[in-house]
């Protein structure tokens, strides 16, 4: 009896050993950002705040779930130049995930793994998010480049560049395709366009018409971002000069039309994700805009941060992320990344002095994509520069997700098309 | 005259709508259900010249060399869409008035009523107030442009080496100061494109036009142009200001003898796209050209060159003809001699092959760009060697004509360059980035080149300019330092520093300081203006 009872744990041991791989291969997704207790103590929090207006007189009561760069804002409307602030409190709501990537994230994250130069091991013949329940922060830069969006979409994007000490406004807008070419989960062809149509590896691409201002009108981008980690290739159809041309693209740190994004910044960071370097920072319980009707936001002539947002609680995750090119515009990055869809929430950036520089934060809001299912789309954004007070309110008129757009939208030949 | 009142009308009208209408206001306008977009603007641009000799200072009062003002108004009206057809109708039209001969007498004396009616406004021909308009059709993989269109073909800036479908308007400015598609002449012509499914995105392009327009070239009279000359030195004129000089002259034989809109007159070019993927993962766009068309500058017509010599007078015949404006000009005779009915000269035809390419290049971590263009038989007049006739370059007699072939290239490599110190600046808001333009462009003129009869340029058998351009930005892209530079090979060159300024939605503003210099004023047009250094100014509205 003795032996046996000595035997016993041996055995457990053994059985829990040979049971490991198949542990390995269970993945928890979707993945709520509250369950339990946890989710208990947000309702509990909910019932006091939900659809309560906060202002610059109450925000000190929110205060911990805010960012500190969005609460002094909030404490000091001028710095925008607004009268005063205010946002919405509104429950959490956990996403609805498309059919295809629950899916994708099953079937392909229990393989996961980076390589030695962390890149994502067969990417390209994979999809949904990699690593659900991440470790590292490279991790979480991976599920954030996998989320495609709904695989393509087409929107019109307007926005205000505003100088917020002098009141001065100048509007911009562009029509948007966009295409992921590899990663896909929602459309057909998945996981991937066939090579034969995808000579070239790529992963990423999109194609902008302006629409304002006046002089930039007809004006055209076309990027194309490849599988591997080799330079994105753009060009540009400048309807001024008439002429399409390669840009370099070591102009990514440019800004944009004055507003305060560069090109990196699009959609939070637009470019390959082993150029930074990540380090997890755990989690931030902030009020964060994810189901924002594009409608809500208003704001005053002269202001660069919007007034409206539908804030939600969620306890994002945290990475700090810093360039590999030690003269990178930025000396660190902060995203607070979606637990459920991986999207970047919120982000700061710090200038080369260590100041903080900008504030990126943008708001989502489901939208029906392919086959019935929601995909979470940008909805409206500011992003604002705290040192040189300036903003750039924008908001998304969402006309597609998860279309069928033709491959030849993405070429040189369609830049010049229909644009006079 | 109708034209202009149409085109005032409508644009007060617009401007009406657009102000009275707030939700139009983001942007261009569109009406009819989103059908009909319109665009346009308004501009005012002034020159002060800053610089000018003694000798021209006699043909102006005030200095301002140009005091014009500029309307356009920009239609696009999608006629139809239906699955894979569209038709699109797009117009651009303009109206604009030089208003420097309205205020300066001795400008206005400088030049003929004529010459001053074609120069204040878009009436050198009758469709001058029509910049563009045609039908751009698609169906499947065609598209068909048919109407008055301008083509851009060039990779380059600053020195025009494939771009040549559309002539250039150079009275009112200088290349590297304004963008050459602001100078170009519409054309009538048919336009189509053909995209392949073949690898590289290869896309083939056919012109056709009947049209054609001369180059105008600054005139004589005018800031940008020539003194009337020879001056007048006897008789009861000497000393006045008298128009009709040796370049007007010519001008107006050159206007006169410029064919119109006639199927004898075709022009045809076609031009094969396409992208490449070089070893190294480079991707080079490319393109392939050839152009049959007219010069836009005359030669001599064969039979009526008449006696090269200073001593004939025979006006049914160039040389005498040129001899006899010269005498009468010395004499202050006011009006041209008679053509009687004589055609001196002939718009001859000739090929250009082009290339060119660009490409990302990732370790220079610019964009580099090249273009290079084998004239064939580009059609000249000649003249007797330095050593047969003393005469300079301007003044030679012309002996016949002849054709030479002729090779133009240009390079430039573009690279954003980060200055620190420049982004650190807080009030000046500026990213940092100072787009940065190197160019090298070179020209080498076949065979002998001693016989050619060349008013500029003369006996020089190749050029090469080296360009710089750098534009920063500040104040969040409200405000944009350039700085342009040109250096030729012969020490002449000029440099163009401006500051372009957008606060808005709508107006804009420039100012900038051109200076010109050159060693020898007869190696090129802009040699020759090294006296005429200009601030100039641009203040517009666009909508």
């Amino acid at each position: 009896m003795k032996k046996n009872a000595a035997l016993l744990p041996y055995l457990i041991i053994v059985a829990l050993c040979c049971s490991l791989p198949c542990r390995a291969a269970e993945v928890t997704f979707p993945t709520p950002a509250y369950e339990g207790a946890e989710l208990a103590k947000v309702k509990e929090w909910e019932k006091t705040w939900a659809g309560k207006k906060v202002t610059t007189e109450n925000v000190d009561q929110v205060k911990e779930f805010l960012h500190e760069a969005v609460y002094k804002a909030m404490k000091d409307p001028s710095i925008f130049g607004a009268k005063f602030l205010w946002f919405d409190i509104v429950p959490y709501r956990p996403y609805d995930v498309s059919k295809g990537l629950i899916e994708a994230t099953k079937k392909y994250a229990p393989a996961s793994k980076l390589d030695e130069k962390e890149n994502l091991v067969g990417y390209g013949d994979v999809a949904g998010y990699p690593f659900p329940q991440p470790k590292t922060g490279i991790e979480m830069a991976w599920n954030f480049d996998s989320n495609t969006r709904g695989d393509s979409s087409y929107l019109f994007h307007g926005g205000t560049v505003v100088d917020c000490r002098t009141g001065h406004e100048r509007e911009a807008g562009h029509l948007r395709w966009e295409l992921s070419w590899l990663g896909r989960y929602d459309v057909p062809p998945i996981p991937r366009i066939p090579n034969s149509e995808n000579t070239r590896d790529i992963a990423r691409s999109f194609f902008q018409r302006h629409t304002a201002p006046a002089d930039f009108v007809d004006t055209t981008m076309l990027e194309i971002r490849y599988k591997d980690n080799r330079e994105e290739d753009l060009w540009v159809y400048t309807a001024m000069f008439r002429r399409v041309r390669r840009y370099a693209t070591s102009q990514r740190t440019d800004t944009i039309d004055g507003t305060d994004m560069i090109y990196d910044d699009q959609e939070g960071w637009y470019t390959h994700p082993t150029r930074n370097t990540y380090t997890a920072k755990g989690r931030a319980d902030l009020l964060v805009g994810r189901h924002q009707d594009p409608k809500n936001v208003q704001r005053d002539h002269g202001q660069g941060f919007w007034n409206g947002f539908q804030r939600e609680r969620v306890n994002n995750w945290v990475v700090e992320v810093i360039n590999k090119d030690k003269d990178y515009i930025y000396s660190k990055q902060i995203w607070y990344l979606d637990p459920e869809t991986w999207q970047m929430n919120f982000k700061v950036v710090y200038n080369r002095q260590g100041e903080l520089w900008k504030m990126y934060e943008m708001t989502y809001n489901e939208q029906p994509s392919y086959g019935g299912g929601k995909t979470s789309m940008p909805s409206a954004e500011h992003i604002v520069d705290f040192i040189r007070r300036h903003g750039s309110p924008g908001n998304r008129e969402i006309k597609g997700v998860g279309i069928t757009i033709p491959l030849k939208q993405f070429t040189t030949r369609a830049l010049q098309e229909k644009s006079y | 005259m109708k034209a202009k009142h149409v085109f005032n009308f409508s644009m007060l009208l617009l401007m009406g709508v657009y102000f009275i209408i707030p939700r139009y206001c983001f942007a261009s306008l569109m009406l009819f259900d989103d059908k009909l977009r319109v665009k346009g603007s308004v501009y005012e641009f002034g020159t002060y010249m800053t610089k000018l000799a003694t000798a021209d200072e006699q043909y102006t009062n005030h200095d301002w060399g140009l005091m014009r003002t500029k309307g356009t108004l920009e239609l696009l009206y999608n006629a139809y869409e239906q699955g894979d057809t569209n038709i699109n109708l797009f117009g651009f039209y303009q109206w604009w008035h030089e208003s420097v001969p309205d205020f300066d007498a001795a400008a206005h004396r400088s030049m003929t009523s004529r010459a001053r009616h074609h120069y204040q406004g878009p009436y050198e021909r009758a469709d001058d107030w029509i910049n563009e308009m045609y039908a751009d059709v698609y169906k499947g993989p065609w598209n068909i442009r048919v109407g008055k269109q301008i083509v851009f073909w060039s990779e380059v800036e600053m020195v025009r080496t494939i771009d040549r479908i559309n002539p250039l308007d150079l009275r009112y400015t200088t290349p590297g100061i304004d963008p050459f598609d602001e100078m170009k002449l519409g054309l009538w012509m048919v336009r189509g494109f053909y995209t392949t499914d073949l690898p590289g995105q290869i896309v083939f392009e056919g012109i056709w036009t009947p049209d054609f327009q001369r180059v105008r070239t600054p005139l004589e009279g005018t800031l940008l142009g020539s003194n009337p000359a020879p001056p007048v030195v006897m008789g009861k004129q000497a000393g006045k200001i008298l128009p009709f000089g040796q370049n007007a002259a010519v001008d107006e034989m050159f206007r006169r003898d410029a064919p119109s809109i006639s199927l004898h007159n075709t022009t045809f070019a076609f031009r094969v796209k396409g992208s490449s993927e070089l070893p190294g993962n480079y991707l080079l766009d490319w393109t392939l050209s050839w152009y049959h068309g007219m010069n836009t500058t005359p030669v001599a017509r064969h039979g009526k060159v008449g006696y090269p010599s200073t001593l004939n007078l025979n006006t049914d015949t160039l040389n005498g003809y040129l001899n006899n404006v010269a005498i009468s000009r010395v004499f202050g005779g006011q009006n041209l001699p008679g053509l009687n009915h004589n055609s001196f000269w002939t718009y001859k035809y000739f090929d250009a092959l082009g290339v060119s390419g660009q490409s990302f290049i990732p370790w220079l971590k610019g964009v580099l760009r090249g273009e290079l263009s084998y004239e064939l038989g580009v059609p000249e007049n000649t003249a007797f060697t330095k050593e047969i006739d003393k005469n300079p370059s301007y003044s030679k007699v012309i002996t016949g004509t002849t054709e030479r072939d002729q090779i133009n290239v240009g390079i430039t490599f573009d690279r954003p360059l980060r200055w620190e110190w420049l982004q650190n600046q807080t009030w000046l808001a500026s990213s940092g980035i100072i787009d940065t333009t190197l160019g090298w462009y070179a020209q080498r003129r076949q065979g002998n080149v001693t016989h050619i009869r060349r008013t500029f340029g003369y006996y020089e058998r190749s050029q090469s300019n080296w360009t710089l351009t750098m534009r920063a930005n500040m104040w969040h892209s409200e405000l944009f330092p350039v700085v342009r530079f040109l250096y030729n090979a012969q020490n002449w060159g000029y440099a163009v520093a401006a500051l372009r300024y957008q606060p808005g939605k709508h107006m804009r503003y420039e100012v900038g300081y051109t200076f010109f210099f050159a060693r020898n004023i007869w190696d090129s047009p802009e040699a020759y203006s090294h006296n005429k250094d200009f601030a100039y100014f641009r203040i517009g509205y666009e909508f």
